[in-house]
């Protein structure tokens, strides 16, 4: 059919290598829905994510950092969709800047060491990527300011659409928590876990 | 231990290695050629080179008992190489695929092989003798993305196969006329051709490198791009496995990986050198890297003297050399293959990698 007409003297060069072959093929990969590949992820509504934050927030008030991170972390909603996502960034993100520095290291360490250590840690790894690209453009996208970093609300609808490197401080803040949580994260997980944080489907 | 044998043949990447019965002859898969290396002594010699190719050799695999190699290139062809008193005869093999062929290997019975390949197939090959030809049967479903490696069981009729979409399958390569009807056996009992026996996937599912059925057959490990080993134990047809043990480690990915009897897997790759594994269905670790650090030979043999310092500081500008890796390989390890060993049991293996290096260990 179309690809016989195609074949002109002009097409007879080296036209042909342009088309698109995927495209006629009924089996091709790009006819073919790839999240059939998986196995589903639960949904996570709104309402649920919110009420684990407040149980979250509760542990850290509590004074219990690591069962808030823990908890924080293997709840992460990867079935939810992205408003659910972000609400649960805003969480994770608030327990890392609750955490003092001198304590990352021991925390982790305890985590890495107990049963799905590494599963928890890998998690944390790609909530830190999240939150380094999220606050990268917290000024442009105010939604996402103000539940990354919520005392910034104000800065970041001011700032719309202004310079992408113009930062207010509490992203610039928030970003610097999350490169001294990273740098403890891959002395603990090492690169394996960087890996883990890009080829893994399931995405915070 | 003793120290690792070390070859270094040339500043160019090896894609793949193979060395014949005898371990007099080694095949290297160099770019469009395939280069076969006479032992000499200690070393290794160019012999000969297998020229059929015009695009990147992939994969290369001397059968054992019948001294034939089979190649497979870019350039979506696979050679049988016959050997011949006046040399090599390549034999065209008709893989009926329209992207790359990524890899090859023998089966243990020596009659077929299977080529993976970009065109989301596996190209199961065998001779015809009324037809003198090689033709190939595709195993299709489900395969979802380019097929990466492929391993054999012991019975040369169950095939493993891991593929870019993550999955390592164990396939039925069953071709009548040439295999014998297989036992019935955890992984099945019938097993006409392309029966999918298992599709795994681990939880951060990166692609899949390497694939390897423990010497028995009964359990099968895979390596993929997170960092991380599988080991599966199937529990016979149409069951969940068993067990399923992932170790995601702190290192870079494995590009390859070979059991040592039931109980330990030995891999290696991104980090240049070999890692050991032991664990049963119960779980599986990493206990540690197969190299002792700091050799000698490797910047301990320098003298640490105050001349010796200022006089790096003025040659270079800086006190201690760091472009050389602390491991033997200098780079990616991509092919690691069993050298001798019997019953399962690895005695010597051979890495090769990027660096143009061929290096036999003691297991």
């Amino acid at each position: 059919m179309s690809i016989i007409q195609q074949v002109t003297s002009a097409s007879l060069s080296d036209n042909w290598r342009t088309i698109n072959i995927d495209a006629l093929d009924p089996d091709s990969s790009t006819n073919f829905d790839t999240s059939t590949l998986r196995p589903s992820l639960a949904p996570v509504s709104e309402s649920e994510i919110r009420s684990i934050g407040q149980q979250v927030r509760q542990l850290l008030r509590g004074g219990d950092a690591e069962g808030a991170l823990r908890g924080a972390l293997e709840s992460a909603p990867y079935g939810g969709d992205d408003s659910v996502k972000e609400i649960h960034l805003g969480t994770v993100v608030e327990v890392l800047q609750g955490i003092r520095a001198s304590e990352i290291s021991g925390i982790l360490g305890r985590i890495w060491g107990s049963e799905g250590g590494s599963e928890v840690v890998d998690c944390l790894m790609k909530y830190l990527y999240k939150g380094m690209a999220a606050s990268a453009t917290v000024g442009k996208t105010p939604s996402r300011g103000s539940t990354l970093t919520p005392q910034s609300t104000g800065a970041g609808f001011s700032q719309m659409g202004g310079r992408p490197g113009a930062q207010n401080e509490s992203s610039g803040a928030a970003m610097s928590v999350l490169l001294s949580w990273h740098e403890k994260v891959v002395d603990v997980a090492g690169l394996g876990s960087v890996n883990r944080s890009m080829t893994d489907w399931r995405k915070v | 231990m003793a120290a690792p044998e070390v070859h270094h043949l040339f500043h160019h990447p090896i894609a793949d290695h193979s060395f014949s019965a005898d371990k007099q002859t080694l095949a290297v898969a160099r770019d469009t050629s395939v280069e076969l290396y006479g032992r000499t002594g200690s070393g290794f010699k160019l012999k000969d080179e297998l020229k059929g190719h015009d695009k990147l050799v992939t994969s290369v695999d001397i059968a054992l008992s019948t001294g034939r190699i089979v190649t497979c290139s870019q350039d979506r062809n696979a050679l049988v190489w016959e050997p011949s008193p006046t040399g090599y005869k390549p034999t065209l093999v008709l893989l009926r695929i329209n992207r790359a062929a990524t890899f090859v290997r023998w089966s243990p019975s020596e009659t077929k092989f299977a080529v993976g390949s970009g065109a989301r197939v596996i190209a199961i090959c065998y001779f015809e003798e009324e037809n003198d030809w090689w033709v190939s049967k595709h195993i299709k479903k489900p395969i979802r993305s380019t097929v990466t490696t492929v391993a054999w069981h012991p019975n040369s009729v169950l095939l493993a196969a891991g593929s870019t979409d993550a999955h390592a399958r164990v396939f039925s390569s069953f071709i009548k006329g040439v295999d014998e009807r297989p036992e019935p056996g955890v992984w099945g009992e019938r097993l006409p051709f392309n029966t999918v026996c298992g599709e795994y996937l681990n939880n951060s599912a990166g692609w899949v490198h390497a694939v390897s059925f423990s010497p028995s057959g009964n359990a099968l490990a895979f390596a993929a791009h997170d960092s991380s080993i599988t080991v599966v134990y199937p529990n016979g047809a149409d069951q969940a496995p068993r067990a399923v043990v992932s170790v995601n480690t702190q290192l870079l990915p494995f590009m390859s990986l070979i059991w040592n009897g039931e109980s330990e897997i030995i891999a290696a790759g991104y980090d240049c050198e070999a890692y050991r594994f032991k664990g049963n269905e119960g779980g599986w670790q990493l206990t540690g890297s197969l190299e002792s650090k700091g050799r000698p030979g490797v910047g301990a043999a320098r003298e640490e003297s105050a001349f010796n310092m200022f006089k790096q500081m003025d040659l270079k500008g800086k006190t201690n050399d760091d472009t050389q890796l602390k491991t033997v390989h200098q780079n990616t390890i991509s092919t690691i293959r069993v050298y001798e060993g019997s019953g399962g049991a690895v005695r010597k293996f051979s890495t090769s990698g990027v660096d143009g290096r061929i290096v036999i260990w003691n297991a």
